[in-house]
């Protein structure tokens, strides 16, 4: 996928912009981590989920509210 | 027969009968970690004066002189948690925590605090600031994380119950890698006070690791702070999700599982029906952002910079890319939450439980961490995330039951999930699947816990 491809730019411009700084072992993990993640991210962005209703402070010990 | 080696409850019977002395046992447990521990690395610390001061306290509860362990993942009194990590970005102290606390008014006595993978981020026990905990059943072998070390402590018998927690499966992979019985309560019914993201979390719960369910049921009671009144799991409608994590499995898990299935259905007079739950992959997506996002609370750059160089490069270059993870993606993540907790109500009417492998295969080697599944080759933690993270993000409680050993003699488990507030009903169901295998598997000792002639123990 093509946002994967761009973990080499991606992943350099994020942390330069928040001013974490890297060496090229936490680059590598990065990396890794980019190419198992980020694709699926791109398909979680792009799931319609205009349609799903909010669960207002949702209690998660209970069955949400129907 | 030491009695170590009892289950718990019949541990905690025998201290209140009289017929086992509780300074006695505690100086076992002490002798027996001393002994079987270096083999496993499961308990990172003792405190055998702390250990004895608690005993000489405690009150006459359900869990009076019974030595227990506790996860790297909360505080004491008088030692702050370490999250088995050189550095944890939150701040912590010693404490109270909540299952301290629990534990100490059951009255029983915390022998040792137990390894975790580091920061809880994983699914194997293989990286530790502690050096990684072993799995009992093979020494070679990862125990399953990141409630490593309770899970290796309980199956080589240092002692029979364990507090562990799961934000991921953190309880039920070590259970299922280990051979033991594992719970993942209902969000919010166990106790988490004390613990650094208590009042940020939406997945995580405090669990307990034990041989079998009815030492779930007894410790897991003592967690809850109510008891968990056993019943029948008669009738049980067990719904099977034919799903990757169902399918893509390694062919002895799914045909063990497959067999356990069956056998609870037949021994309750259940019945086992197909059930379609689509997006999982979305929601084990959406579950591992929203624990990752909420482990970020107070994290700043200027603190990453300053991270010990100790911390595994591997956590380094996750936290650091967790920093830049969308937070489109993270309201998204919310949103999928919505849509599977109410998916799973629409469920919970037609099923009692949902029955599918815990982990997709058996414990992966200790230095290689890699698992054969019919879709190839995985990396453990992307295989057993998937089977593990719909329950911390709906809120559901899950438990991890052992169900056969493989060829190679290593464990494979079932996990069942039930509606929220069903724990009970699936330590019942635990407790059926046992009685409906003879208890062969929670029953059976990796190695390790039979290395030892009674005479060694005296």
């Amino acid at each position: 996928m093509e946002g994967a491809d761009k973990a080499e730019e991606f992943i350099p411009a994020g942390l330069a912009s928040l001013g974490i700084e890297a060496d090229e072992v936490d680059l590598a993990v990065m990396n890794a981590a980019h190419r198992m993640f980020w694709p699926a991210i791109r398909e979680l962005l792009s799931l319609d989920t205009s349609e799903i209703e909010p669960e207002r402070q949702p209690d998660l010990s209970k069955a949400p509210p129907q | 027969m030491s009695a170590l080696d009892l289950p718990l409850r019949e541990q905690a019977a025998a201290v209140a009968r009289g017929d086992v002395d509780p300074a006695e046992l505690l100086d076992e447990a002490l002798a027996r970690i001393e002994r079987r521990n270096p083999a496993i690395n499961a308990v990172v610390e003792t405190f055998p004066e702390r250990s004895r001061e608690m005993l000489a306290a405690a009150p006459d509860g359900p869990l009076r002189g019974v030595p227990l362990v506790i996860k790297d993942e909360w505080p004491l009194p008088w030692r702050a948690q370490r999250f088995g990590a050189a550095e944890l970005l939150a701040p912590t102290t010693p404490g109270e925590s909540g299952p301290y606390r629990a534990l100490r008014n059951a009255g029983a006595t915390i022998v040792g605090v137990a390894n975790m993978h580091e920061l809880g981020a994983g699914s194997t026990g293989n990286v530790s600031y502690y050096g990684p905990a072993r799995n009992p059943w093979n020494t070679e072998r990862c125990p399953g994380g990141s409630s490593s070390g309770p899970a290796a402590a309980v199956a080589a018998r240092l002692v029979a119950g364990a507090v562990g927690a799961d934000g991921l499966g953190s309880v039920r992979f070590p259970a299922a890698y280990c051979g033991l019985t594992g719970l993942k309560p209902t969000f919010g019914r166990s106790a988490m006070a004390g613990h650094h993201m208590a009042d940020v979390t939406t997945l995580i719960v405090s669990g307990p690791l034990c041989a079998d369910a009815a030492d779930c049921r007894l410790l897991g009671s003592v967690l809850f702070g109510e008891e968990l009144s056993a019943g029948e799991a008669a009738g049980l409608r067990i719904g099977v999700v034919r799903d990757t994590v169902s399918e893509d499995v390694a062919p002895e898990v799914r045909e063990a599982c497959e067999a356990a299935v069956e056998a609870l259905r037949a021994e309750i007079g259940g019945e086992i029906l197909d059930v379609s739950l689509a997006d999982l992959e979305a929601a084990t997506l959406a579950a591992i952002l929203l624990v990752n996002g909420e482990s970020l609370g107070g994290v700043t750059p200027e603190r990453l910079n300053r991270m010990s160089p100790e911390v595994s490069p591997i956590a380094r270059g996750f936290i650091k890319y967790r920093m830049l993870l969308p937070a489109a993606a993270t309201v998204q993540a919310s949103r999928v939450r919505t849509l599977m907790r109410r998916r799973l109500a629409v469920l919970f009417a037609e099923v009692d439980a949902l029955a599918w492998p815990t982990v997709p295969a058996v414990a992966p080697p200790l230095t290689e961490p890699l698992v054969e599944l019919p879709s190839g080759t995985h990396t453990a933690d992307q295989a057993n995330v998937r089977g593990a993270a719909l329950a911390n993000l709906t809120g559901i409680p899950s438990i991890s039951v052992p169900v056969g050993l493989s060829s190679d003699e290593l464990p494979i488990a079932l996990q069942l999930s039930a509606a929220w507030g069903r724990d009970e009903l699936l330590l019942d169901a635990a407790e059926a699947l046992e009685r409906a295998n003879g208890r062969r598997w929670v029953e059976s000792l990796p190695p390790l816990a039979q290395a030892e002639p009674e005479a060694a123990e005296a």
